[in-house]
């Protein structure tokens, strides 16, 4: 067996089950907890909790204006990366293909030129992202070692596959098994860091959402 | 009480005979205690982008990165994970979170009491959404079973236990009620057996601002209304609230509510105070275990509901004025429009502060912090932040709709001898009444 | 027809011209990367070269790479080929049998010690003694260690001789190992595929013969000259997988229109062979010319790595069982882990609720 076979055997077999093993184990720690619902009544008028936590869900996908004095690199540079790493893993027909053969459904893709240039875009948005987190005081010291796995996790895949499109540092087969196998640790590390945000994020903004509409504020 | 500083020189106050031991289970078992799936989703959902520094107006104010608000939850997070997390058993066997220590709860105090009003403007940069302030007042439950609160709040909660209210004894009130109205010439009813409406007050509107006693009175007998204030249950502050003692934020929260109960009234008034407004209009329920047979509004909806029921005329006033949004009642309240609504009919043209609505910068002595003479100097600085806004909207007037708001406002242009009186909007529509 | 005659002798008896040798050597030294100034000392060589004598040796295989190399040539390119050697001993085409036939192989090494080429297609079983493929009672195992003691190398003609090819397939019943997994004293050239290019066979045969040495191979033994790019880099509808065009089955109108095939499963980027370039039947078409993947056959274990169908960029089959399991493996460790927090939540209230009421 060489490596690429392991990769796209063994290694993603082994990725996927205990990305489906953590993911559940972690989303059902927290949803299994007690929620605590007693709540005083709401507003007159407010809207049902399905679509304050919808609202809450979208409302936070854009930051405040008075927000951007600070954050405007984060939010600018966070929307670069994640757009990138959607269009680059969602719109690259092997990608594509790779989720078909998993869940069976499929859309079009873009052609590959694109995707190699939002790669590249997206692996210099990501750099940009860790030399901020490294020398901004504040990231500085909210950062824990999972910020840094999980950037490196989320790196490796980009970065192995551009180097497997442009044939650069090895064989085909190896760059592509590389990759693969940087996909299969970003999927294993996944349910245990930060990159649960992915999952997270419904949730959080979800119940905040609900929250803030059942108290008629604007969030 | 002990005031101590830690090693690195950060100071704290240590309350009750406990070993280190006992006092950081103490904290520990009042964290785990508060996980559940809400608070638990928001503590595994940061990504530590440092967008919540940017709404912080300690941070904002010194530059100070101690005082991102995400950081200020540490040792409640690393309870979190070591006690109530999903990998909390492996964390524990393998040692990847250790316990929490007493070191780190004592240099915490300063973050999670001192340099945090609970004014909730990082949860609206949260792109996450984590209510961090929410977690905040949550890891004041811990912090205050381990006896880990500044003295301030803890004399607070004393008296509070053993008078019902930090102000005054309750066999005091009544008195104090009525030489108020005698003060100011109103008609005052106190412990009346039956009324439509329970009028509660707040600490400093039995010391320093006693005139908003009789504005009520003034407003509620203009309307002719069935009303009272009630020595059994007055005090609308709710310090359990703010100093983490969930004992006491449910004693606080039964009193004026079974009050409000026995003496058959439909509507609770909370007082010009926003903590209040948190207390006993959105979490009253949960403190008290179930249904609330009350409506409970704040004293700022009461006014909106006076002026647009045409019940009340108000004179007008031809002037400008800014509107600082007290925490507690707009950002965290949704009371947005109702003081804008009564300023309106008051005919004043507002000025919009530049963060506004929701988006309003804290007075900077919310959630106890005014209180706690130890934070005054990011305090000030914080009030520098509010200050450059009102002198840049030019306004004629500052209004607000939260006593300690205006306290600490008040408190912070005198520190800087700056001339801008901070305004009652409820003394505003009392001194206004139409005949 | 004698041994010590030259290769150009024999051209010439036969009336190749000089001009068809200048043409093979520069055909070769392209083929083989070499500088054009090369193919003239080729040429001069190759005349000059005495025939190569060659064993060939067939283990578990199906004939097909000799077929390849027999049926596929034009005529004169095929004439070169046999006239560059001496093929001493091939059960196939020889029209010897039995005792003669292997006095024949035993001859030519005897007489050409040292400087023979041991030619082997078909993979070798080691199973059971090896008991699964034997003629003239030795075990292929035994044939080969025999024949290649003396040789000068080793060339491993189709993917059977170098890798195990479809024998060695899973489950592998004969226990069938590649030629390379043997003898490890000599040179070993691999020329994999199912069945090879004639013309990567011939060449490296000729460069064999005109150097005296093995050619430049790649990590899995596969002269460079052949097998240095991928199907993918030199394919023709490469632009269409560049700008995103594919045939989603083989009769859509992506298929009609010649767009990629990597969705219906080829296997072009991950194979290197010359298919793309030297193509078939003397450079008529090649697979994906006519419409079908590259299905990777010149890559050790081709027949394992899932169908021919599936696409590259797919994970292998067989993958459900194993997250079903690790899915419910995390229902039950997150539920576990809840009902500790909401056991430890509960027994803390209680110790709280007593110490405070004590």
């Amino acid at each position: 067996m060489d490596l690429l076979d392991f990769a796209r055997g063994p290694a993603l077999y082994f990725a996927l089950a205990v990305f489906a093993l953590g993911t559940l184990w972690r989303l059902l720690g927290i949803l299994l907890l007690p929620w605590g619902l007693i709540r005083s009544p709401a507003r007159e008028g407010s809207p049902s909790p399905f679509s304050s936590a919808l609202k809450g869900i979208v409302v936070k996908l854009w930051p405040h204006k008075e927000f951007m004095a600070g954050g405007f690199f984060t939010f600018i540079n966070g929307y670069i990366f994640h757009l990138g790493l959607a269009i680059v893993v969602f719109l690259f027909v092997p990608h594509i293909l790779f989720i078909k053969n998993l869940f069976g459904i499929s859309w079009p893709g873009l052609p590959s030129n694109v995707i190699y240039a939002v790669g590249v875009i997206t692996a210099v948005s990501l750099i940009a992202a860790i030399a901020n987190r490294m020398t901004s005081p504040v990231l500085r010291l909210i950062s824990r070692v999972d910020d840094y796995i999980s950037w490196v996790m989320t790196f490796l895949p980009v970065l192995t596959g551009l180097l497997a499109v442009s044939h650069l540092g090895a064989r085909y087969e190896t760059l592509i098994a590389l990759h693969i196998l940087s996909v299969a640790a970003f999927f294993v590390w996944f349910p245990f860091g930060k990159l649960m945000h992915a999952f997270l994020f419904v949730f959080s903004r979800a119940m905040t959402g609900v929250r803030f509409g059942h108290r008629g504020a604007q969030l | 009480m002990t005031a101590k500083t830690t090693t690195a020189g950060v100071a704290y106050d240590v309350h009750g005979d406990m070993s280190e031991t006992d006092r950081r289970d103490a904290a520990m078992k009042g964290f785990v205690r508060e996980f559940g799936a809400i608070a638990a989703a928001h503590m595994e959902s940061c990504v530590r982008c440092g967008m919540c520094a940017n709404a912080c107006h300690f941070y904002v104010a010194t530059g100070e990165p101690a005082y991102t608000p995400i950081n200020k939850l540490r040792p409640f997070e690393q309870a979190y994970h070591r006690h109530a997390g999903p990998f909390a058993p492996i964390y524990r066997m393998l040692g990847i979170v250790p316990s929490v220590t007493v070191e780190k709860l004592e240099e915490w105090q300063r973050l999670i009491f001192d340099a945090c009003t609970l004014c909730g403007r990082c949860t609206l940069a949260c792109p996450m959404g984590i209510d961090i302030a929410e977690l905040i007042k949550e890891a004041r439950h811990g912090m205050y079973k381990a006896g880990l609160i500044p003295e301030r709040l803890q004399l607070m909660d004393r008296t509070t236990k053993a008078w019902g209210s930090p102000a005054t004894p309750a066999e005091d009130f009544a008195d104090i009620i009525n030489e108020a109205g005698e003060e100011f010439g109103v008609t005052m009813n106190v412990d009346l057996p039956k009324a439509d409406y329970l009028v509660t007050v707040a600490p400093a509107e039995l010391s320093e601002h006693t005139k908003a006693l009789a504005d009520v009175a003034k407003i509620m007998n203009r309307m002719g209304l069935s009303w009272t204030y009630h020595s059994e249950g007055f005090e609308a502050s709710n310090i359990g609230y703010l100093n983490g003692d969930t004992e006491l934020q449910e004693k606080m929260t039964r009193r004026i509510i079974d009050t409000a109960i026995k003496i058959g009234a439909k509507t609770l008034v909370l007082p010009e105070c926003g903590h209040a407004y948190g207390a006993a209009r959105w979490e009253a329920a949960r403190w008290y275990g179930g249904d609330i047979p009350v409506r409970v509004i704040h004293m700022t909806e009461f006014l909106q509901e006076a002026v647009n029921s045409g019940k009340i005329k108000l004179n007008k006033i031809d002037a400008t004025a800014s509107f600082h949004d007290p925490c507690q009642l707009v950002r965290r309240g949704g009371v947005t429009k109702a003081p804008r609504d009564v300023l309106g009919k008051l005919g004043v043209t507002v000025k919009e502060l530049q963060n506004h609505g929701s988006l309003g910068v804290c007075c900077g002595g919310g959630g106890g912090v005014v209180s706690n003479v130890r934070a005054d100097p990011i305090r000030f600085k914080a009030f520098e932040l509010k200050r450059r806004e009102v002198e840049d909207a030019g306004a004629d007037r500052f209004v607000t709709a939260c006593g300690q708001c205006r306290i600490t406002l008040t408190l912070g242009a005198k520190h800087f001898n700056w001339n801008k009186k901070v305004e009652s909007l409820l003394e505003l529509v009392a001194d206004n009444l139409a005949d | 027809m004698s041994d010590r005659q030259t290769v150009g002798d024999i051209l010439a008896q036969r009336g190749v011209s000089r001009r068809a040798i200048l043409k093979y050597a520069a055909w070769l030294a392209s083929a083989m990367a070499l500088p054009p100034s090369a193919s003239k000392a080729i040429a001069q060589s190759l005349a000059a070269a005495r025939r190569q004598s060659v064993v060939w040796l067939s283990f578990q295989e199906c004939t097909g790479c000799t077929e390849s190399l027999t049926r596929s040539f034009s005529p004169s390119l095929e004439e070169m080929i046999f006239n560059l050697i001496s093929l001493d001993y091939h059960e196939t085409l020889m029209a010897v049998s039995g005792h003669a036939a292997e006095e024949a192989r035993l001859k030519a090494m005897e007489e050409n010690k040292g400087k023979y080429v041991v030619v082997v297609d078909g993979s070798v079983p080691l199973k059971d003694d090896g008991v699964y493929s034997a003629n003239a009672g030795k075990t292929n195992l035994q044939t080969l260690q025999e024949t290649a003691k003396d040789a000068l190398a080793i060339i491993s003609v189709g993917t059977c001789a170098a890798y195990g090819g479809i024998p060695g397939a899973r489950p592998n019943p004969t226990g069938a190992v590649s030629v390379g997994e043997i003898i490890k004293d000599k040179p070993v050239i691999n020329i994999p595929g199912c069945p090879p290019i004639a013309e990567a066979i011939a060449g490296t045969v000729a460069y064999l013969v005109t150097f005296g040495k093995v050619p430049d191979l790649d990590h899995l033994g596969r002269p460079k000259a052949f097998f240095g790019d991928t199907i993918h880099d030199r394919c023709y509808r490469r632009p269409f997988y560049d700008k995103g065009l594919f045939a989603k089955s083989f009769d859509d109108e992506g298929a009609r229109n010649g767009w990629c095939l990597y969705e219906v499963g080829c296997k072009g980027p991950v194979t290197y062979n010359a298919c793309a370039t030297l193509k078939w039947n003397g450079g008529v078409s090649f697979p994906i010319q006519s419409g079908h993947g590259c299905i990777g056959c010149s890559e050790p274990h081709f027949w394992d790595k899932g169908s021919f169908y599936q696409p590259l960029s797919t994970a292998m089959p067989g993958m459900g069982a194993g997250i079903a399991a690790g899915a419910a493996a995390g229902v039950a460790l997150g539920a576990g882990a809840a009902w500790l927090a909401r056991r430890r939540q509960v027994a803390y209230s209680q110790q709280t609720s007593k110490k405070e009421g004590a």
